[in-house]
């Protein structure tokens, strides 16, 4: 069978001197799902981007269908049947979402585009390939999941035969990634072609039926997905054998280091997003906070950094009250935060990653001393942190914009760890990171847990939560419905019924 | 392979080629209005450089030609300065115009209305100028920090209002009324600054610019505050996440600006008119708008681009006045290097043009 897709020999060289990939060859097969695997950094984007004409290939031939082709610009991608869905989303915030989807080759009704046309539109996509949005919501007021979706039919809508779909499932709930995945295989069934990046083992041995794996710039293994185990890929990826289970020795519950009490927060719209929220954390203990996203954890987090204030109740981090304070004395008062979108409050795109590293300590000695700023103590800072974390870059004085998803993430790993924390707040903090560096980012939490700090972990992913915490707080609808002891009897079907409402714990809301 | 000198280099000579072409578009221009054109362009790309001359022993001919460039050049090097550090921090104020008229009047105010003696005169007339240009910017930049009122809208509306102020001022108190137009009596020369090179209005002032742009690069570069500048202006959100009280960064970055701004005003009146007249520059506080853009935001470039700027200014006086060609033609020029240096789509593009041409090489190399 002749394969609808080959790459061949590319070789592509970023212009800050990062070769990001090195003479790889890849092929898809029409009809396929293709998994595209590989380490932070290992250049995967790079190469889709290069298929769908977003970067030009220093190097290499890209042949279609038998039949050799230039892709210089995405328009190009389209023209041939080839769509993608980036890692990070490019929608237009302010439109509704069936003018996202027509967007660039809008039906048209004399001058002015056709709104009933383009919903119209809509309905019949999210109908035929049951990705299911509301045509006439606005971007920025839908959540995450259907942004996804929307992408994806905005690439369908411009008629793509070949999607390509970076990390889709990074930012989507286990019920959302289920559904996006029977989206996909309705598409296989129609003839369409998937090619599927993701970091999450299960989900390639879940969708894919041939996975290639890339490290470092180069394909490292292509292999058909049923001959091979998570492990097998996970050594393919990293080099060596990783660890995907954690070791944790019993946990040695300390004093209390947080106190959560009656915290409620309405948001300016006037819903209350957080109601009467009790809970504590221990030094030594992980606790987990698990729940649909959208049920007040993003609100809960932010409320307890000082990047929203507290409508009422209080928060105490060693005894003293932060409610309502400054992220600055917050921080001050040794509370941490990985925050949950790096995009937006992690990280400054355009500043480099030894300025990144130190947002939250630049005015401190060594790196201010007697009101003058150190260029070069700041610089040492980020080769220290770049080494002891493992962030692949150019070096430190490169832009944070030039790094790979994951080794963004390592920065913002690298910086709060560093802070020396009593309390860390880690918000989704493997999110899009790859398995190496889960690794890691999961060693490190309990690391700070042994060492006898307190951490909240909060995370969509469920196996994350109860691989790592030792107890976990269920949120639903703003309140805290359960806390409960993580053992080996605690099942996920158990924490479900809590995450859904079903169940609900009568103790917690009064005392923790 | 040396990529950081590489990216270092191109960003300068980026610039050159984008002044190149806007000269050789002014040429272009010039030569359709002019009857001798290459005249009149030398008078515009010469004219501001002083002459030798061996006729009657050695001798320096228009060294006043040469000190209106250093005088226009300071000018706008510190209305530069000012744009350049409320740009880093990605705040479009606009109030430069306004708090250097303030400076220019609140000079006008000490050095007629008290007397003193020479230094203490004179330096309280400067420290009257950059107080009122640090109180005239902290006023928007309170309005947008505490109540998001947009800095664009709110200066420019100072600017009138500090127009007025001016007039008023002037008209009805500072007015030197036997004087045959709207204008002081000359200040006195304890509240004048000192003069630097005879023959020309290059004043003290000249100086006063260079510190300002050590210090505003020390500033940006090695203090906290400039570090605070550069997070609000890459990432606000980012800067609030990581601690910074970014309200109090938005207000002092347009206060800190009006310092410069009001001395901008101090050098007009107490060093060039050495009164006070109506009219005084109109627009000149939006130049700063040109050269901070042409320098992208870097004191060090500031002081170049002031310079390169105060050139084409001054030719272009010297142009209209000794050929038949207009001002406007300079405006034209003026407008042709903004337009091609904010024009971030096309510049990019060819950056990355060179670089992709440099990294192929680099790759056929590595190959061989
Ligand atoms: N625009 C760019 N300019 C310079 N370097 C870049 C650019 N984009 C990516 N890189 C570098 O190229 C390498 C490959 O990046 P790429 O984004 O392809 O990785 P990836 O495999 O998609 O990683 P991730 O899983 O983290 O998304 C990285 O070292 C990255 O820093
Ligand atoms: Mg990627």
């Amino acid at each position: 069978m002749a394969a609808l897709v080959e790459m061949k020999q590319i070789t592509k060289v970023y212009p800050n001197g990062v070769v990001a990939n090195k003479g790889v060859d890849f092929s898809v097969e029409q009809g396929e799902i293709h998994a595209l695997v590989g380490e932070n950094g290992a250049g995967k984007s790079t190469l889709m981007k290069i298929l769908y004409g977003l970067e030009a290939p220093t190097h290499g031939e890209i042949w279609l269908r038998g039949r050799r082709v230039e892709i210089p610009n995405p328009h190009r991608a389209i023209e041939l049947g080839i769509g993608m869905v980036h890692q990070n989303f490019m929608l237009v915030p302010s439109f509704t979402i069936a003018e996202n989807i027509v967007l660039g080759s809008e039906p048209r009704k004399g001058r002015f585009i056709d709104r009933a046309q383009a919903i119209a539109v809509t309905e019949e996509l999210s109908k035929t390939y049951g990705l299911q949005v509301d045509p006439t919501a606005r971007i920025e007021a839908t959540p995450v999941g259907m942004r996804q979706r929307v992408e994806i039919l905005k690439t369908l809508y411009r008629g793509a035969d070949l999607l390509i779909l970076d990390e889709p499932t990074a930012v989507l709930t286990p019920q959302e990634t289920d559904e996006l995945f029977m989206a996909i295989r309705t598409l296989v069934n129609q003839g369409k072609t998937v090619i599927f990046i993701t970091h999450k083992l299960v989900e390639v041995k879940e969708i894919s039926d041939r996975v290639t794996v890339m490290r470092h710039g180069e394909v490292t293994g292509r292999v058909a997905t049923r001959d091979v185990t998570e492990a097998d890929i996970a050594r393919m990826m990293v080099g060596r054998a990783v660890f995907l289970q954690i070791d944790k020795p019993p946990v040695q519950r300390g004093r209390v280091v947080a106190e959560v009490r009656n915290l409620g927060y309405v948001a300016e719209t006037g819903r209350p997003v957080l109601r009467n929220v009790n809970f504590s954390v221990h030094a030594g203990e992980i606790l987990g906070v698990a729940g649909v996203e959208g049920n007040g954890q993003t609100e809960l987090v932010e409320v307890m950094t000082g990047l929203r204030p507290a409508t009422t109740g209080e928060i105490l981090v060693d005894g003293k009250p932060v409610q309502r304070q400054s992220p600055r004395r917050i921080r001050l008062s040794g509370v941490a935060h990985i925050p949950e979108d790096r995009l937006t409050n992690g990280v400054a795109l355009d500043a480099t990653i030894a300025e990144n590293l130190v947002v939250d300590r630049y005015n401190r000695p060594p790196f201010t001393q007697r009101g003058v700023l150190s260029p070069q103590v700041i610089r040492k800072h980020a080769e220290t942190l770049m080494q002891q974390f493992d962030i692949r870059a150019a070096g430190p004085d490169a832009l944070m914009r030039s790094l790979s998803g994951g080794n963004m993430q390592k920065v913002i790993v690298a910086r709060e760890f560093s802070a020396e924390p009593v309390l860390l707040i880690a918000a989704q903090p493997t999110r899009g990171v790859d398995i190496g560096a889960t690794e890691f980012v999961h060693t490190q939490l309990v690391t700070k847990r042994n060492e006898g700090k307190a951490v909240l972990l909060v995370s969509a992913d469920l196996a994350e939560v109860m691989s790592l915490a030792d107890r976990i707080a269920v949120m639903y609808k703003g309140e805290i419905v359960a806390i409960l002891d993580n053992g080996p009897e605690l099942t996920e079907e158990e924490i479900g019924l809590y995450m859904l409402g079903v169940r609900r714990q009568e103790v917690v809301t009064k005392a923790a | 392979m040396n990529m950081k000198g590489m990216t270092k280099f191109v960003e300068p000579v980026r610039i050159i080629a984008v002044v190149l072409i806007a000269l050789a578009i002014g040429f272009v221009i010039t030569a359709l209005v002019s009857k001798e054109p290459v005249q009149a362009y030398t008078a515009l790309l010469t004219g501001p450089l002083p002459r030798l001359s061996f006729e009657n022993g050695f001798e320096i001919k228009n060294i006043n030609r040469f000190g209106n460039w250093l005088e226009e050049s300071t000018t706008l090097i510190l209305l530069g300065l000012a744009v350049s550090i409320v740009f880093r921090a990605r705040q479009f104020s606009l109030g430069a115009e306004g708090q250097m008229l303030l400076g220019a009047l609140m000079t006008a105010v000490i050095a007629l209305k008290l007397s003193l003696p020479f230094p203490a005169h004179m330096l309280l007339a400067l420290a009257a100028a950059m107080i009122i240009g640090f109180l005239w910017g902290l006023i928007p930049g309170l309005l947008k920090a505490y109540l998001s009122v947009d800095e664009i809208v709110s200066t420019l509306m100072l600017n009138v209002i500090a127009l007025q102020l001016f007039d008023l001022l002037l008209f009805n108190w500072l007015r030197d009324p036997a004087a045959g137009f709207v204008g002081t009596v000359p200040f006195p020369t304890s509240a004048v600054l000192p003069l630097l090179i005879p023959g020309t209005r290059v004043s003290f002032m000249t100086i006063l610019m260079l510190i300002a742009v050590v210090v505003v690069w020390f500033l940006m570069a090695r203090t906290p505050f400039g570090f605070e500048l550069k997070m609000l202006g890459a990432n606000r959100k980012f800067a609030e996440y990581g601690g910074i009280n970014t309200k109090r960064v938005i207000a002092l970055s347009m206060a800190v600006s009006g310092i410069l701004a009001g001395l901008a005003g101090a050098h007009l009146s107490m060093g060039l008119l050495k009164r006070l007249t109506i009219n005084l520059s109109p627009g000149l506080g939006f130049e700063g708008i040109v050269v901070a853009l042409l320098a992208r935001n870097d004191p060090r470039w500031v002081l170049l681009a002031g310079l390169f700027y105060g050139y084409l200014r001054t030719g272009a006086q010297i142009m209209e006045r000794s050929s038949d060609v207009t001002r406007e033609v300079v405006l034209i020029i003026q407008a042709i290097i903004i337009l091609l240096i904010t024009a971030e789509r096309l510049f990019p593009f060819v950056q990355q043009w060179v670089q992709l041409r440099r990294s192929r090489e680099e790759v056929v190399v590595e190959a061989g």
